[in-house]
């Protein structure tokens, strides 16, 4: 079989390589370059909308937990309102009742003053229709004769109450 | 005993009766120039078949590590990100000399043993350098170039400029061929020392070159796969730092 020369440049053989080589250069472009790329690029994309993502969930679990923070120190006031206001309810209960029952006390130590008054005006009473009608007897026995009921009465009757004026 | 050295065989000739340019001839170079595309083309869409962007295969990885690995080359080299549209080029310039380097294993005839091929990537490479000077600089800026340091140099100049797709082409040819050459010296040798050996037995027995086998794949680790993949890397790497070098003017 024919050969060519050991060291030759053949032309056609020289621009057929120059083709060849641009052909080869677009073939890599295009089967291994772009493919390629193309993953590498999507691979970037993906990353970045991850870290994107945790970045949004970090912020949105920050204002959560701010607004959590919030309710509790709501939460916390409210609580401690609520404990100073069954406090003073309690407080003015306690106040009322004490208030009440020195009321009461008293309007029963009134009472129990009043009554002993009364009592004491009736057996007072009670004493000087006793006396005066055993001084009428003793009187009566004295002297053996009736006298005017109706004078003695009278005339005792101005005896006791000079001596309870006077006692 | 001869050893016989031949250039690439020719399967078909057209006769074109274009001067200069001669007859179109379909030869060894081109032929086996095709496989290689064909090889290449082959294994960029194997690796890159059923790509997933997370949880990714053995063969997407070799893809991906592949074209970083090319980025990483011409970035690293040139120190920017500006010849980032070179980097298929200088990955298809590095790929087909490998694999054209390496052919050679399976037996075909390397497209690089061949100086038309390499004629053929020096004057692209050629020319990308000189039209990054030219932009660089501008024509003036270009041509003054040649005066510099002083207008005495200007023919040493323009010969320094013309050495350099010369002195690529041929480094590159020459380390193939000089391959070439001493795997066919050293098969030829062990023949003959392996007869020279062997007729002591017998006159049959000493037609078999027994020393052919092995020794010569051992001293192949060299002359192919070390000398195939460095030339490769030297011209790749030449090629990005004239060019790098030509747009700094």
């Amino acid at each position: 079989m024919e050969t060519q020369a050991l060291v030759t440049i053949i032309p056609w053989t020289f621009i057929a390589q120059i083709l060849n080589l641009f052909i080869q250069m677009y073939l890599i472009k295009r089967f291994l370059f772009k493919p390629v790329n193309d993953i590498l690029a999507k691979r970037q994309a993906l990353t970045d909308k991850e870290i994107n993502e945790a970045k949004e969930a970090k912020a949105d679990a920050d204002k959560i937990r701010e607004e959590y923070e919030g309710h509790m120190q709501g939460a916390k006031a409210e609580a401690a309102q609520i404990i100073s206001d069954a406090k003073k309810d309690a407080q003015a209960a306690a106040d009322k009742m004490i208030k009440d029952a020195e009321n009461e006390a008293h309007d029963i130590k009134v009472k129990a003053a009043a009554d002993i008054e009364q009592e004491k005006k009736k057996a007072v009473n009670e004493a000087k229709d006793e006396i005066s009608s055993l001084a009428l007897d003793i009187a009566g026995k004295v002297v053996e004769k009736e006298i005017n009921e109706e004078d003695h009465r009278k005339l005792i009757n101005d005896f006791i109450s000079k001596v309870g004026e006077a006692s | 005993m001869n050893i016989e050295i031949n250039g690439a065989k020719i399967f078909a000739r057209f006769h074109t009766g274009i001067p200069v340019l001669g007859d179109f001839t379909i030869n060894e170079t081109l032929v086996v120039s095709w496989i290689v595309m064909a090889v290449l083309t082959l294994l960029c869409i194997y690796l890159t078949r059923n790509m997933q962007v997370t949880n990714i295969s053995k063969r997407q990885a070799i893809a991906e590590m592949l074209v970083e690995t090319a980025n990483n080359f011409v970035r690293n080299n040139t120190g920017t990100r500006k010849f980032d549209r070179l980097i298929p080029f200088v990955a298809a310039l590095f790929a087909t000399s490998v694999i054209s380097n390496l052919i050679s294993l399976t037996g075909l005839r390397s497209p690089t043993a061949d100086l038309s091929t390499e004629a053929a990537w020096a004057i692209v490479v050629f020319i990308m350098i000189t039209t990054e000077k030219i932009k660089a600089g501008g024509i003036l800026g270009y041509m003054k170039g040649f005066t510099q340091p002083i207008p005495v140099m200007t023919p040493f100049n323009i010969l320094s400029e013309l050495a350099t797709p010369v002195s690529m082409a041929c480094r590159h040819f020459g380390n193939i061929l000089s391959g070439i050459v001493i795997n066919g010296l050293i098969y030829a040798s062990l023949a003959v020392a392996s007869s020279a050996i062997l007729i002591h037995i017998n006159a049959t027995l000493a037609q078999i070159p027994v020393l052919d086998v092995g020794i010569p794949a051992i001293l192949s680790v060299y002359f192919d796969w070390f000398t195939g993949v460095m030339q490769a890397f030297i011209f790749s790497m030449l090629t990005i730092m004239y060019i790098a070098n030509a747009s700094e003017g």
